[in-house]
């Protein structure tokens, strides 16, 4: 008795364990494999409901574009134009860093020689240690206004969204928009929104 | 009697059918597609003369550049107009990115030239443009890519 009770324990154990293997075969079989993709590319994922790298690359080159066609830099007194990166706030409800589409500007704008960026003004400067040495060095020669740098322009902004929905289908509109203010006159020199909507019923891989 | 001597191959179709083809494509042209009014009949003189290498002979049916005009943008670099024109039946979507060129025929590497996406409407277009990242662009490249339905 106790010998066949062993023997359809073992049975069952053997067969559940050769229904697993061909399971994880097939699900191994059956899924997409890792892949590298070109960032941005029409290949990348596409999510209805939050804000996506291709997104933000668009609206990267969105800003950028309209920076350049307008020859608002070029009006600047320093040669390049110097800039300072106020707040960007994100008031979506999709999670991703405000710097990924500001330092693709960065980028494009220093790297080019369009204009140069200060790190060490203001309250909001994104290097305070520097920040510190430069005033250090300053009130030590003496100079604690000339030394200190004057940027032409302060770049702020926001992105919002709205979202809406009919049925199981979802949309979802993001607005990025950028101001430059010129910072001695206080005035608005150069504004930009850039809108993306996306809409379905759920994310897809491709564009 | 034959109604069509010189076609025989329409003489075998029958009328009600000719009629029936008829209606349906009028129908297909007519669902969601837009008309469109202009004045102009001449090109613009920003115009300017393009190639293209055709790999999907899709969207060169449905979809196909029309006019393309660059000029110096108020900054300075080039600015690039295309319009696109839907020749379908459908509303379609596209992607495309514009690379720029220097003088010298090589890419400006830039964080402009990204994949963007556009609609176009049935019977209607749209116009893309970008703008050069610098005055050193003399020229561009379009690649346009239908989108995944």
């Amino acid at each position: 008795m106790t010998t066949h009770i062993a023997r359809t324990s073992l049975a069952i154990l053997s067969r559940s364990l050769a229904l697993c293997t061909v399971g994880m075969l097939v699900a191994s079989g059956c899924g997409s494999p890792a892949k590298y993709v070109e960032t941005g590319s029409p290949q990348s994922i596409v999510s209805v409901g939050e804000v996506d790298m291709q997104d933000i690359l668009k609206a990267s080159s969105g800003m950028l574009e309209s920076l350049i066609e307008t020859g608002v830099l070029k009006t600047a007194s320093a040669k390049p134009a110097q800039l300072v990166i106020d707040k960007v706030v994100n008031d979506t409800s999709s999670q991703f860093d405000v710097g990924e589409l500001l330092y693709r500007m960065r980028e494009q704008l220093v790297n080019s020689g369009q204009a140069t960026v200060i790190t060490t003004f203001g309250a909001n400067a994104e290097d305070k240690t520097a920040q510190e040495q430069l005033r250090a060095q300053a009130f030590r020669q003496g100079n604690a206004v000339e030394g200190m740098p004057a940027p032409d322009f302060s770049l702020s902004g926001k992105i919002t969204q709205v979202k809406r929905q009919a049925g199981n289908t979802q949309q979802s509109t993001y607005t990025f928009r950028l101001t430059l203010t010129n910072i001695r006159s206080g005035v608005e020199v150069w504004t930009k929104t850039v809108d993306m909507t996306k809409q379905g019923t759920k994310n897809s891989v491709g564009f | 009697m034959n109604r069509f001597p010189r076609y025989p191959a329409v003489a075998a179709v029958p009328a009600t059918a000719i009629l029936a083809i008829a209606l349906v494509a009028a129908a297909l042209t007519a669902c969601g597609s837009v008309n469109t009014t202009y004045t102009r009949t001449t090109p613009s003189a920003t115009a300017v003369p393009t190639n293209t290498q055709v790999n999907d002979a899709l969207t060169q049916i449905f979809l196909r550049a029309g006019e393309v005009r660059m000029f110096p943008s108020k900054g300075g670099p080039l600015e690039v107009q295309v319009d696109v024109i839907n020749n379908g039946f459908s509303y379609r979507g596209f992607s495309y990115r514009f690379d720029w060129v220097d003088a010298n025929g090589s890419v400006i590497p830039s964080q402009v030239s990204v994949w963007k996406t556009s609609n176009v409407p049935s019977g209607g277009s749209t116009t893309i443009r970008a703008i050069a990242p610098s005055e050193s662009a003399t020229d561009f490249r379009l690649q346009v890519r239908r989108a995944d339905e």
